[in-house]
């Protein structure tokens, strides 16, 4: 029947699973990807590191000295001189997340491999990074002012009277738990709306949906085009929005001046 | 019109004003951070990247709200009615 309705090989928040001795069910796609991701990564940066001493200055080695001047610039910005040793860990951060938000455009589901689809399309990638963040700016902050550092939690802000410390408390806490939770669910939700998008667009073109005269299925055809784009640019940005904002929240619990 | 029409038409209009509401807040909120990041590169030319940097972080944080606000709109009408074929299914009344 060649031109009936075809089944949709695409679906939206479903995954092969893996069941593992102690883990249990994992997202076997989600992991295939991740680690797909990490190889090119590798790879592509070991390629770029070794090209590194030839004398002439090409062009991959000018973007990528562009990034890390970047992302250093913005880690000494917010830390200032102690910093330093976060700076590779930022630097890995943002091209990690920016290869998995961008892995989704790769059509291999499309294709019958077991993996694809953007990693961080599934809320156990972004809950992963994001915990990782929360764990790494406690452990920053202990080595930093010992026990102590949490000082700031249970004390009122300066210039306030003392007693504002029961009322802040429970809003520091609150505060604090928050940070990992908004990390996760932003990055978590751009990335699974912009494939949201394109599944809803393909279940109208495989609908074959006319209103009078006009064919919604063929007009809708050139709209993934725009949402590609659209796809890419949040990507980016949710990138570099949750390295920033990472980099802000280890300023803050690790600073001098609290 | 038959009932599931009318649920299907209801949850149409719940999605559009959903989208409404969350487009209408972050199209304010990201004329409000472009305009005043003009304003400050226009005061201070040279502080351009790190204007820059706020910006994009600015409307980063507020472009969640949108995105998230239209998954959970989808989530509501896909849960109610279906996938297109399933609403225009509904409208039709069959």
């Amino acid at each position: 029947m060649p031109f009936g309705r075809v089944e949709l090989k695409e679906e939206i928040g479903g995954h092969s699973l893996w069941t593992l001795p102690v883990l249990g069910a994992v997202h076997a796609d989600t992991i295939l990807t991740t680690w797909l991701a990490m190889a090119v990564a590798l790879v592509f940066l070991a390629y770029v590191g070794s090209s590194y001493r030839s004398p002439r200055a090409g062009r991959t080695q000018t973007v990528f000295e562009g990034v890390v001047d970047y992302i250093a610039d913005l880690v000494y910005g917010s830390l200032g001189k102690g910093g330093e040793p976060f700076v590779p860990f930022f630097i890995a951060l943002f091209i990690f997340i920016f290869l998995l938000n961008q892995f989704g455009i790769l059509p291999f589901k499309a294709l019958g491999l077991p993996f694809g689809g953007s990693p961080t399309a599934d809320l156990n990638t972004t809950l992963a990074l994001g915990l990782m963040m929360f764990v790494t700016i406690q452990v920053a902050a202990i080595r930093k002012g010992g026990i102590g550092a949490y000082k700031h939690i249970f004390s009122a802000p300066p210039g306030a009277p003392p007693a504002l410390a029961l009322l802040m408390t429970p809003i520091n806490i609150i505060d604090e738990v928050a940070r990992p939770v908004t990390l996760t669910l932003r990055l978590f939700f751009n990335i699974f709306v912009g494939e949201l998008l394109l599944f809803v667009i393909a279940s109208i073109i495989n609908a074959k949906i006319t209103i009078g005269a006009f064919n919604l299925s063929l007009a809708v055809t050139v709209l993934p085009l725009g949402i590609e784009f659209f796809n890419f640019f949040v990507g980016t940005v949710q990138a570099f929005v949750f390295t920033l904002l990472a980099i802000v929240y280890l300023a803050l619990s690790i600073s001098d001046d609290h | 019109m038959t009932s599931q029409a009318l649920v299907a038409a209801a949850t149409l209009i719940a999605f559009a004003l959903i989208v409404t509401g969350v487009a209408f807040g972050s199209a304010i909120g990201d004329g409000l951070v472009a305009s005043k990041a003009v304003e400050a590169i226009a005061r201070q030319p040279e502080a351009r990247p790190n204007i820059f940097t706020f910006l994009f972080l600015g409307v980063g944080v507020l472009e969640a709200f949108p995105i998230i606000g239209l998954g959970l709109a989808f989530y509501m009408l896909f849960g109610i009615v279906g996938l297109p074929s399933g609403i225009f299914a509904s409208l039709a009344g069959h």
